[in-house]
């Protein structure tokens, strides 16, 4: 008698615990289809993912979020009348974290590649994002991009300044040893150690890093690689739409008169002309 | 070439977050005792069933590194409906895989009980959760302290994972700033620093519990 009973309890628990999945699927699948600009606005809250580290975009000053993300999504946060939270994770985590609907919308930014427009729905470019050289300071045996044949250089794993790198090394007569690091800030770190003698990343990046410390650093003047931007990043998926071209008409409002312009000169030294859409990149 | 400044300058904003790396390996700890302490229990139950789920929680957390939990349960929960926000990920996460350590800590101490304690207990009418609450764990606790603190200051340094989840603690903002201001050395060194003087406060408080245990015991 006591067997049945127990094991009748325990079908109900299995039946109760499937129900709970099956309802809890439905309601994922609810909350998906409602409409991404919707939801942030009756939320009061655009959640932004991002890496702290990757200046002058994005990085810490006396502690605090400093850089051009910071102030063009307050604008976004201002035109849209929304809150803006960012949530740093270390770069890795940042798409997947996309992907799995932690956060709205990814700031960055990354490089609008062909093969990323594929899997993402960029923003319009904020930034020219052409892969240049960064050298030592008075580095004689640099001048011009091509000196880095034979050599040592460095540059950060899975993204398309390596990329970049990888094509240019091979119109070189003789390939330069490419050394990949986990992130900038370490090949940054070997450049000055001596143990590489260039890393190649976006000149917004380099010329940035060159005037923080312009007793170490020096940028090689002109990038070497093919013409490519910079731009914020979200899923493609049809929900998120709506929200994609809400930030992208606040962007090219800033860029028509001149605000992104005068944020691009106080972090990147110079303000840069971008299209206002890419459909295809050069790489 | 090492900067004092730079050190001293990072010290308050490090040691700001280093109170979100107390908080959070301090809570996973002491979550993670309650479900050792009920998987130790399970493990040691006459249940056939209840020894299987014990013993497949502590082999899974154990058995699986501590960055792919968290991973699975930040980026691959969502996928089955369950959305968990960054904190509860991290103190969930550090706490269920504590609590597999902290289960296998205990049960050598629940082993050391002598039988006869038990059946003493049992006579004068103590029902399974007294003896639990009242006799075993308050023993296993005395037997295995060293191993709990050790498991403790383990946890302290392993919320330095957390931050693949979204969580601010310690060695994040340490990199953070590390990469801002070109001074890795002097900023690691205030955050290994910082951990140390943690680390050796758990152990300190430790070191008093067991004297004081001992004193008991003497009196």
């Amino acid at each position: 008698m006591s067997m049945i009973t127990r094991r009748s309890a325990v079908t109900r628990t299995l039946r109760l615990a499937a129900f709970g999945v099956a309802a809890s699927l439905a309601f994922a699948g609810a909350a998906k289809a409602e409409d991404l600009l919707a939801k942030v606005k009756a939320k009061g809250e655009l959640t932004v993912g991002t890496e702290l580290q990757f200046a002058p975009f994005d990085f810490v000053e006396d502690g605090k979020q400093a850089g051009l993300n910071k102030e063009l999504f307050e604008l976004i946060g201002k035109e849209l009348g929304v809150k803006i939270t960012f949530l740093d994770l270390p770069w890795p985590s940042v798409l997947p974290g996309l992907e799995a609907g932690k956060f709205d919308m990814v700031a960055g930014p990354a490089t609008i590649t062909n093969a990323r427009m594929e899997r993402y729905r960029f923003s319009t470019p904020i930034a020219d994002a052409t892969v240049a050289i960064l050298k030592k300071k008075g580095d004689a045996s640099i001048t011009k991009p091509e000196d880095i044949a034979g050599k040592k250089v460095g540059s950060a794993k899975a993204t398309a300044q390596l990329a970049q790198l990888q094509e240019f090394a091979k119109t070189l007569p003789s390939a330069p040893t490419i050394q990949e690091y986990v992130d900038f800030s370490q090949s940054y770190a070997d450049l000055g150690a001596g143990r590489v003698v260039a890393v190649a990343n976006s000149l917004p990046n380099i010329a940035y890093l060159a005037k923080q410390k312009p007793d170490v650093f020096e940028v090689v003047q002109p990038p070497f690689g093919k013409p490519v931007y910079f731009g914020f990043i979200g899923t493609k998926a049809p929900e998120a739409q709506s929200l994609m071209d809400a930030v992208d008409a606040v962007i090219i409002k800033a860029k028509n008169d001149g605000t992104l312009g005068k944020m691009q000169e106080k972090w990147f030294g110079t303000a840069m002309k971008t299209p206002d859409h890419v459909t295809k990149a050069s790489f | 070439m090492f900067s004092i400044d730079v050190a001293l300058k990072s010290l308050p904003l490090l040691l700001g977050a280093s109170v979100w790396t107390i908080v959070y390996s301090l809570s996973s700890v002491a979550i993670g005792f309650c479900i050792g302490t009920l998987m130790c229990a399970a493990g040691l139950s006459q249940s056939p069933v209840l020894r299987g789920i014990a013993a497949f929680y502590v082999s899974f957390f154990r058995g699986v590194p501590l960055l792919v939990q968290l991973l699975l349960s930040y980026y691959c929960l969502p996928l089955i409906g369950i959305n968990v926000p960054s904190s509860v990920a991290a103190v969930g996460t550090l706490a269920l895989c504590t609590g597999a350590y902290i289960a296998e800590i205990l049960r050598g101490g629940f082993l050391g009980i002598p039988a006869g304690l038990i059946e003493a207990a049992r006579m004068v009418g103590l029902s399974r959760a007294q003896i639990l609450t009242r006799i075993e764990v308050p023993m296993a606790v005395r037997f295995t302290l060293p191993s709990l603190v050790n498991e403790t200051t383990m946890m302290v340094k392993a919320s330095s994972l957390i931050s693949v989840v979204g969580v601010l603690e310690l060695t994040r903002l340490a990199q953070n700033i590390a990469t801002s201001t070109f001074q890795p050395l002097e900023i690691y060194l205030t955050a290994g620093v910082i951990y140390f003087v943690i680390n050796a406060a758990i152990t300190f408080v430790g070191s008093l519990v067991e004297r004081g245990f001992r004193a008991e015991k003497a009196a």
